[in-house]
């Protein structure tokens, strides 16, 4: 880093937000430094705060789910971009948020591998769209924190040649920074961590112009949901398991601090979460078929607080439908933080209190629209 | 002759001025690099060597030319071309034994996170700078502990094994090849030694989590926290768990105020010594594996000098950057030892 830069890196410290988290009495202070400054519109929440497009089609999937109907999903895909953006052609609707000059980010979600993953159908449908606007494959980014991850998912067979699959790290396992950002990163002490800084991947705060959130509807373990909001901050920085120890969690700040860090709060300018498969328990993860349900649904916006509201209660419903108890239950005597392997098995065993407020608290960041009243949902069913 | 005599005079005159002004540059050091002048540099890590004179080749060809070895053997080893010291069994055993460096398998064991457990030995020589220590060590560890060693500038005798002579040697030769000479270790924290296994404890986590100390016999103004346990401020059930007992040392000092932060990693851990006009960074990778990205902050304003890492040669300083406060910068990638020299900028 030249010298310049860094001043002026120093220079945009007094920009930075202490936020305080106002629940816990050990409430973490955050110390966002970011050189960038926000776009006149961020990206998030966007043109259409408060706005929620909702496809449902019970052919996306086959009977048993465990198959997409590729036809099925461009259709819901058209239809909800059109929607959304009120445009008679899809072309338009893309037009809206991309130019051929953009290098375009696209933030998909590996960690329910193999069955609740930002899908093969949905990402390549996203590209076929991101080309027909004249983005080049070469100016395509697929990307995922972890690359076994990425590799198991194997995107690679189902995008067109030349698409870039990027992801920070080989694995969990804390080895590889190089692929962070080391001026723009946000520093909080959560429990006596010495490494105190998660920073933004490099390629989303240096290279993309526009990034795309793929999420998906599924339980967490720490967030009670995670979609949107979790998806583009915990899958955009590093460092970030460090917020949830022996049954407590800093997710209830954290995702949204996150995700209002500049630029990846101006860049990301489209949710699209993919709810063909969702997992009601034991998410993030889903290496089984056995807690994942089948919403048959994609939900489009600009406002992942907005989504993310709508998603906190597709999984606390199926969950009181399957009988466990709710994401919003704080009693510690379902706590057993020592055993994933407990919760694994009995839906009534939580490994840290959820922290479903983080919906609501990144609303108030500014991110998007969290009074469900003030929620507008166009349903669409095919 | 006269030339001789002349660049004699000139040496002395030189030694004379330092000798002279030593007082004047620790004086104008910033604040947080006074106080730090310990113990003077000491011998070199040495390898032990209990093979026969018939292994000269082996170790030739490792590039070692210095050993330690049983008295009856280190007539032959001289006579061999190699620089001796004798060290009987006797005074092996009256050496302090060290841990093996490395990950211990006790991840959660004194610590409030998930950083895992590593056997480390700088507190060691910190706590006694005159100390002589032996390591005995498995395959695969002597480079890291000669590394370990010479960081601290030990008086250490290792004993390894045989297999890992090759990388014994590498790292010989890396110290060996370093620019510049030892200078006075960097602390931000006083530690008055009561001798006890708390302490000693205590002392390990501070090195640990990165946490500059050095001994010394009464608080020290200059050093912005002074640990006596016993005291009002730390009786000695406050480090019934030394973890909590560090972590509150480190909210005392507070980050903003460290010497050395190191992110990226919890496994490596560092030594800083420097003399108000350098500053030498020594960082010691447990971790088993390369570590790359890592970012360093180091309070005061400097320059890049060299760095070097084993394994990778000189090693880039990126996206340096400093203010008058604090110096940063990121190691793209390191193995188990890198030095980073700095130039003070003001």
């Amino acid at each position: 880093m030249k010298r310049r830069t860094f001043v002026q890196l120093l220079a945009a410290t007094p920009l930075a937000s202490t936020i305080q988290d106002n629940e816990s009495k050990a409430a973490p202070k955050y110390k966002v430094v970011t050189p960038y400054k926000p776009a006149a519109a961020p990206g998030m929440p966007g043109p259409y705060p408060g706005k929620v497009v909702s496809v449902k089609s019970a052919k996306c999937l086959n009977e048993d789910g465990t198959k997409i109907n590729g036809e099925v999903v461009r259709e819901m895909m058209e239809r909800g971009m059109r929607e959304m953006t009120g445009e008679a052609k899809t072309i338009d609707s893309w037009r809206r948020f991309f130019t051929p000059e953009d290098i375009v980010g696209i933030k998909v979600n590996a960690g329910g591998r193999p069955w609740v993953v930002s899908s093969h159908e949905i990402v390549a449908e996203t590209i076929r769209n991101l080309m027909a606007v004249g983005v080049k494959p070469q100016q395509i980014y697929i990307y995922e924190r972890f690359q076994n991850q990425l590799d198991q998912v194997n995107y690679a067979p189902r995008v067109p040649e030349g698409v870039n699959i990027f992801a920070a790290e080989r694995a969990n396992a804390r080895n590889n920074n190089q692929s962070y950002d080391p001026q723009v990163y946000v520093e909080a002490d959560f429990f006596g961590e010495d490494d105190t800084r998660s920073n933004m991947i490099r390629l989303a705060s240096q290279k993309l112009t526009k990034i795309i959130n793929i999420p998906n509807m599924k339980d967490h373990g720490a967030t009670g949901a995670t979609g949107c909001l979790k998806n583009i901050a915990y899958g955009s920085f590093s460092n970030v398991a460090r917020t949830h120890h022996k049954g407590v969690s800093h997710t209830l700040s954290f995702v949204g601090a996150l995700a209002a860090v500049e630029p990846l709060r101006s860049k990301t300018v489209l949710q699209i979460m993919d709810g063909l498969r969702g997992v009601w328990h034991a998410g993030p993860f889903a290496p089984t078929l056995k807690y994942v349900f089948f919403p048959r649904t994609i939900m489009f916006g600009t406002d992942p607080v907005a989504i993310d509201r709508l998603l906190l209660d597709i999984i606390d419903d199926e969950r009181k439908r399957r009988g466990a108890i709710s994401i919003w239950n704080r009693d510690t005597k379902t706590l057993d933080f020592n055993s994933g392997g407990n919760r694994d098995k009995d839906p009534n065993v939580n490994i840290i209190i959820r922290e479903p407020g983080h919906v609501e608290y990144a609303g108030n960041l500014g991110l998007g629209v969290h009074d469900i009243k003030k929620i507008e949902v166009k349903e669409i069913e095919i | 002759m006269k030339l001789v005599a002349l660049a004699c005079a000139y040496f002395i005159c030189h030694i004379s001025y330092a000798i002279f002004h030593m007082p004047y540059f620790i004086c104008h050091m910033p604040w947080h690099m006074k106080a730090q002048v310990t113990d003077a540099p000491r011998a070199a890590p040495r390898i032990y060597w209990a093979g026969g004179i018939e292994t000269a080749e082996s170790l030739k060809q490792a590039g070692i030319e210095q050993i330690a070895t049983a008295p009856n053997n280190a007539g032959a080893w001289r006579k061999a071309g190699f620089k001796v010291v004798a060290v009987s069994q006797a005074e092996l055993e009256r050496r302090e034994k060290l841990l093996t460096p490395r990950i211990a398998g006790r991840a959660n064991v004194a610590s409030a996170t998930r950083r895992p457990w590593i056997d480390a030995n700088g507190w060691r020589f910190v706590r006694n700078p005159t100390g002589r220590f032996y390591y005995d060590l498995p395959r695969g560890k002597a480079a890291m502990a000669l590394a370990e060693a010479f960081a601290y500038e030990a008086d250490a005798v290792l004993k390894i094994d045989p297999a890992d002579l090759t990388e014994a040697g590498a790292m010989i030769a890396f110290i060996k090849n370093l620019p510049g000479a030892p200078r006075p270790a960097i602390a931000d924290i006083g530690v008055i030694d009561d001798g006890s296994p708390e302490m000693g404890e205590v002392m390990n986590l501070l090195t640990r989590r990165n946490l500059l100390f050095k001994i010394v016999s009464a608080p020290a103004p200059q050093l912005r926290v002074n640990i006596k346990l016993g005291s009002k401020e730390y009786p000695k059930a406050s480090a019934a768990n030394p973890s909590e007992f560090a972590q509150k040392i480190r909210q005392q000092l507070g980050d903003e105020n460290r010497s050395l932060r190191v992110y990226g990693t919890e496994m490596v851990i560092c030594r800083l010594t420097g003399d108000g006009a350098r500053a030498r960074l020594h960082m010691l990778n447990y971790s088993g594996r390369e570590a790359d990205g890592l970012r360093v902050r180091l309070l005061g304003a400097y320059r890049k000098g060299e760095a070097n890492g084993l394994g990778f040669g000189r090693i880039e300083m990126e996206d340096f950057g400093a203010d008058e406060t604090a110096t940063e910068f990121s190691i793209s990638k390191m193995g188990i030892y890198a030095v980073i020299d700095l130039i003070r900028s003001n």
